[in-house]
């Protein structure tokens, strides 16, 4: 695992075009990072340090101070539910309560087969289509858990078919 | 200070230089605004909000730029609706300011009050409790007493090793990333940031050793509340116990002004030992920063265990302790016997008082050669002529100016020198650096030209012929700084360097002005005063050559330092040592004598700026080791060489009586200080933080012979044949490591997680062919010396040449570059 | 007729109990304030009171007191928190029993207590060392150093019941 992968090398270069100074394109590459890590891992910052030309403490700071970068392990699916006031209006709250007892987890746990992260987030600003949820950045909207089992089994039938 | 404006503080009217910092503004009018986050070595931030006053402008009519008047004939004054940050405003003709209404009162006592939400409170366990500005302010400006409740505050761990040499108590830290600015602004090592937000906001480091860097103990210095503790001070003492003493670091050519905090320790039999090193301010030479080895590498003065306790003479086989009367008997007696063939090599790390005594006993005894340790480094007469002019302040250098380096590994050899010319090149100095390899100062550099180390004594002229552009833009500068080192060069062609450097100078005019000449990172504290009182590497080399009957070695590791020193000194017949240290003496030496390091007695040394400085008595000998200086006087005595003498001011007389360069220079002289900006020290440790007030000297800069419109003339460079590796074989590069395992740096324990195992640093290329791994132990055989070390391979390294650090492992690395066989160990 | 006066004042205190005891076979009873020689107090787990601040020997009048002081670890701990006295001394006769040390002292680790009893024959034996001024451990518990575990007295102030 490795952003030095030749798969990103396009983008990173593509990034690094678009600035002045490598060291503007750390928080795009700290992105592709996460997508290839799952999570900033102390290797990703090495990494994006040594691309960016920086020192990894100041990688590490940039990704400890934005919420969108995560330090801790995450599974394949990180599941970031809103539960503000509007959201919460239109049933949020049950829904984020029902989805971590379907997944058997606590707020900011990962479910035992490692796809799922679920957590609470602050305003999505979608609040017309609550209960609405951000997966891997991607937004789904005017959930019921219904909709959200089927997502789950989905993905869990897809993780099995990969593994065989 | 060039054009100056009119602001009103508290109703009364003060002229302070335009464009000033308010804060720094208001402390020269001797208003003190109350600060946190500002320091006035730094850029502002405006995050501790604890200088808001209240601003306002006097109004002038738009049309005519008269001062606009109220009904009763005083200047209208527009005030900001609201308090404003006095550290981010610059002074500016008009500006009125109040810091003593109720509002400004309250919000003062309010930022203080939010300040200690979830503080600790534990300043009786705190090393800065005493001298802490969150303490002093707090009883000055805060409430009184608490509206938090004590169990409510945040735990947080109060015990983070930020690296080795720095602790972390996260509780304590109120976030005005003072030090994660030092080392960015100032230090130039980004490894300090912010982690997380709001209240979960912390310091971290996530560098690879943790807070790699050679400044860290400044951040400790700068740190306005107990946050940040060194490793070496914590729980020492409190800071009211300590007696300060003045002093100068022994360790390098920058000569930094410390200062000593001294206490009596049970562990050291009750007597006075040094429990920390502090930056003293002298703005010319260190401004208010250290390096870690300074603050850190003092612990030789007092280790008992390494240090050589009394005489000890060799009779027949035997290697005995004895008293100092039959010990100065003895080595009298060896004199005698001498006729006349008597010289002497004297280490860097001697006082001027110390080598004026040596230099009198040796010549009085009919010898002639005063010879330099190490003897790696030429050219101190072309300092002595062509130097950095008086007045020279590296703080100075800015846009238009102009700083080349060459030669050298300036963060490992003078770490102070590298942190200033940093800040020049920020301020928009051209900083050139030309070296066989990359170094660290590269990335403070404007441009880098890499040369080969077979051509390193021409690397002037490499840059006339090669990069025409940028020795123009050098020569063109409105002022050029050189500092020269010896990498990569032998002593030949140090002098032919040292040489070119110099002509390079004259040719362009850039000598006899302050902050215009050359400088030179001689290794130790007293390159500059070994060449003034006569020492020279040259007389060493001929020692080497030609050795007398008797020797002496003066505060010199010639085992440590040089492979060859074994077999040529079989050939003296008579040794006398005079020698900090006990463990090895010098095999065949007739007599060790122990001497005082810099903390038991008074001296001086003359930095690589030619800045005369002295250093004063802070504790009590070690055994029964005496001043270097009163050692030969001594022994001078018994030879009815002279008189005796009984103090080290009087010798700096007689210095100044006989050698021109320290005409008028006095101990009286070197202790004259005048204030200095910012202020720090005293009851302003919120300012300018816990650096010392000078109240030790300044120092008395030497002129060099170009200064007061002296004529100096260019000399011949005489560059010696290029050292060549032929068949197989590689250049060796001897470099210096400011962390290494020299004796006076090996009782400094908490450091030694820094010193690199020994290393020899290749390039990729030169390892493939010899077959070697990165990490695989290497065999090293040159100048007559065979070591074995781990061989990076990364790309610190040209390509036909390896990098062997000096002073690493217990077998000496060669003095000088020379050709090597590279083998898999 | 003075004369007179004067004896009955004489006869009167014939008749009183005598002021003076038999010392040392008797003793007076101490008032709870008497400042005698100090003690340094130990909390009811055994650990010292004495966080080695030399706040004592800031505020002694005498200059009577010499503390230097040293970093616990939860492996061998004296007293609570990061910091204690390593070394601990009193010069009794410096010292004039004047209390502020007690006064000064955050933890009410240094106590004058009620012992008045001293002597010395010696200038070095005046100086009373921290295993002299030091109260026995209470029974049941460890003298210091202890071993405890980590992370429960990371105060310098700990939690318990009476911390005083």
């Amino acid at each position: 695992m490795s952003i030095h992968d030749k798969k990103y090398a396009e983008r990173i270069a593509a990034q690094f075009a678009k600035y002045p100074t490598k060291r503007s394109a750390v928080m795009p590459l700290l992105y592709i990072a996460q997508e290839e890590y799952g999570w900033i891992s102390p290797e990703a910052i090495q990494e994006v340090a040594e691309l960016c030309n920086m020192d990894s403490t100041q990688v590490k700071s940039i990704a400890g101070f934005y919420t969108m970068y995560s330090e801790k392990p995450k599974g394949k699916y990180w599941l970031q539910v809103c539960t503000d006031l509007p959201c919460a209006l239109r049933g949020a709250d049950e829904f984020y309560e029902e989805l971590k007892a379907y997944l058997e987890v606590e707020d900011g746990g990962t479910s035992r087969d490692g796809l799922f992260t679920v957590e609470h987030v602050m305003c999505l600003a979608a609040c017309d289509k609550a209960p609405m949820l951000q997966c891997n950045f991607h937004f789904m909207e005017n959930l019921d858990m219904d909709k959200m089992k089927a997502f789950i089994e989905e993905k869990r039938a897809e993780a099995k078919k990969h593994e065989e | 200070m060039s054009d100056t404006v009119k602001i009103y503080i508290d109703d009364k009217a003060y002229d302070v230089p335009a464009g000033m910092n308010l804060v720094d503004a208001a402390k020269m009018a001797g208003n003190d605004i109350p600060v946190f986050c500002y320091h006035p070595k730094m850029e502002p931030v405006g995050m501790c909000r604890m200088c808001l006053v209240e601003m306002g402008s006097i109004q002038k009519d738009r049309a005519s730029g008269e001062v606009l008047l109220d009904d009763k004939g005083n200047p209208q004054i527009r005030w900001f609706p609201k308090l404003q940050t006095a550290c981010t405003t610059n002074v500016s003709d008009g500006l009125v300011i109040r810091t003593n209404t109720p509002q400004v009162d309250q919000a003062r006592e309010n930022v203080v009050e939010f300040l200690l939400t979830s503080h600790p409170l534990d300043c009786p366990i705190c090393d800065k409790g005493g001298e802490c500005p969150l303490q002093n302010l707090t009883m000055e400006h805060g409430p009184g007493s608490s509206r938090m409740v004590y169990s409510d505050k945040l735990k947080l761990d109060k015990h983070v090793p930020l690296g080795d040499l720095i602790f972390l108590d996260e509780e304590r830290c109120i976030q005005c990333a003072r030090c994660i600015r030092f080392q960015d602004e100032i230090a130039g090592d980004d490894v300090l940031a912010f982690h997380e937000r709001g209240r979960s906001l912390q310091i971290i480091t996530n560098s690879d050793p943790g807070f790699d860097s050679y400044f860290s103990g400044n951040t400790a210095d700068i740190c306005p509340v107990g946050a940040l503790t060194t490793a070496d001070f914590r729980f020492g003492a409190r800071p009211w116990e300590l007696t300060e003493v003045p002093s100068i670091c022994p360790h390098d050519a920058a000569g930094s002004n410390i200062s000593l905090s001294m206490r009596l320790d049970r562990d050291h039999g009750g007597r006075a030992i040094i429990k920390r090193v502090m930056p003293r301010q002298n703005e010319n030479v260190n401004e208010i920063w250290i390096s870690d080895k300074t603050r850190f590498g003092h612990h030789f003065t007092r280790d008992e265990h390494s240090r050589l306790l009394c005489p000890l003479v060799r009779r027949g086989g035997n290697f005995n302790e004895t008293e100092w009367k039959t010990a100065l008997e003895y080595a009298a007696n060896e004199l005698q016997l001498a006729g006349g063939s008597v010289a002497a090599i004297a280490g860097s790390g001697m006082s001027n008082e110390d080598l004026w005594e040596l230099r009198q006993l040796v010549t009085g005894l009919g010898g002639e050669r005063l010879g330099a340790w190490p003897p790696t480094h030429a050219g101190a007469d072309l300092v002595a002529q062509v130097g950095v002019g008086q007045g020279t302040n590296l703080g100075d250098l800015g846009k238009g100016d102009a700083v080349l380096i060459v030669a050298s590994d300036l963060e490992e050899e003078v770490p102070i020198w590298r942190l200033r010319i940093k800040q020049a090149h920020d301020r928009g100095a051209l900083v050139v650096v030309m070296n066989g390899r990359p170094t660290r100062m590269d990335d403070f550099a404007s441009t880098v030209i890499h040369y080969d180390y077979s051509k390193a004594a021409g690397a002037f002229d490499l840059l006339q012929k090669e990069h025409g552009d940028t020795a123009r833009q050098l020569t063109g500068a409105k002022n050029l700084v050189v500092i020269a080192g010896a990498e990569g060069v032998d002593l030949a062609g140090s002098r032919a360097l040292m040489q070119a450097a110099a002509n390079f100078l004259i040719e362009s005019g850039h000598v006899g002005k302050p902050n215009n000449g050359l400088m030179a990172t001689f290794p130790g504290a007293n390159g500059m005063g070994q060449y003034y009182l006569g020492f020279t590497p040259e007389a060493t080399q001929d020692i080497i050559a030609n050795p007398p009957k008797v020797l002496f070695i003066a505060q010199a590791d010639l085992l440590f330092d040089d492979p060859a020193a074994v077999s040529w000194l079989k050939q003296v017949e008579t040794i006398i040592q005079l020698t900090l240290f006990a463990e090895e003496p010098v095999p065949g030496v007739t007599a060790a004598l122990p001497i005082q390091s810099f903390a038991e007695r008074d001296g001086s040394f003359v930095n690589g700026e030619r800045r005369v400085q002295r250093f004063y008595t802070a504790q009590g000998p070690i055994g029964q080791a005496l001043p270097a200086w009163q050692v030969l006087n001594r022994l001078g005595v018994q030879l009815g060489l002279g008189r005796s003498k009984l103090s080290a001011s009087i010798l700096m007389n007689e210095i100044a009586q006989s050698i021109p360069a320290f005409a008028g220079i006095t101990y009286k002289a070197l202790a004259h200080v005048e204030p200095q900006f910012p202020l720090v020290g005293g009851d302003d440790v919120y300012y300018g933080g816990t650096a010392y007030r000078n109240k030790g000297g300044l120092g008395v800069q030497i002129p060099a012979a170009a200064d007061n419109g002296g004529a100096v003339t260019k000399g011949k460079v005489e560059k010696p044949a290029a050292i060549k590796a032929s068949g197989g074989q590689l250049l060796v590069v001897p470099a210096t490591r400011l962390y290494n395992r020299e004796r006076v740096f090996r009782s400094s324990e908490l450091v030694h997680p820094r010193v690199p195992d020994a290393y020899v640093a290749m390039n990729a290329a030169d390892a493939r062919k010899l077959g070697i791994e990165n990490g695989d132990m290497v065999s090293i055989s040159a100048g007559g010396s065979t070591l074995k070390v781990r061989a990076h391979v990364n790309g610190a390294a040209p390509q036909g040449a390896v990098i062997l650090p000096r002073h690493l492992s217990d077998t000496p690395a060669p003095l000088a570059i020379t050709a090597g066989e590279v083998s898999k160990a | 007729m003075n004369v007179l006066r004067g004896f009955a004042t004489t006869f009167k205190h014939i008749l009183e109990e005598p002021v003076t005891i038999q010392y040392p076979e008797q003793s007076i009873e101490f008032q709870e304030r008497y400042k005698g020689r100090h003690e340094l107090h130990r909390y009811e787990n055994g650990l010292e009171k004495c966080i080695g601040c030399a706040l004592c020997a800031a505020a002694c009048p005498a200059d009577a007191i010499w503390v230097e002081a040293a970093e616990n670890t939860d492996e061998v701990r004296f007293s609570p928190g990061e910091r204690y006295a390593k070394t601990y001394e009193i010069n009794m006769m410096r010292c004039i029993y004047c209390g502020y040390c007690e006064d000064a002292c955050p933890t009410e680790a240094i106590v004058l207590g009620h012992e008045h009893r001293l002597s010395f024959t010696s200038r070095s034996e005046a100086i009373f060392t921290k295993d002299v001024l030091l109260v026995e451990a209470p029974e049941g518990t460890q003298a210091t150093p202890q071993r405890v575990r980590p992370g429960t007295f990371d105060r310098s102030i700990p939690d318990m019941e009476d911390p005083l």
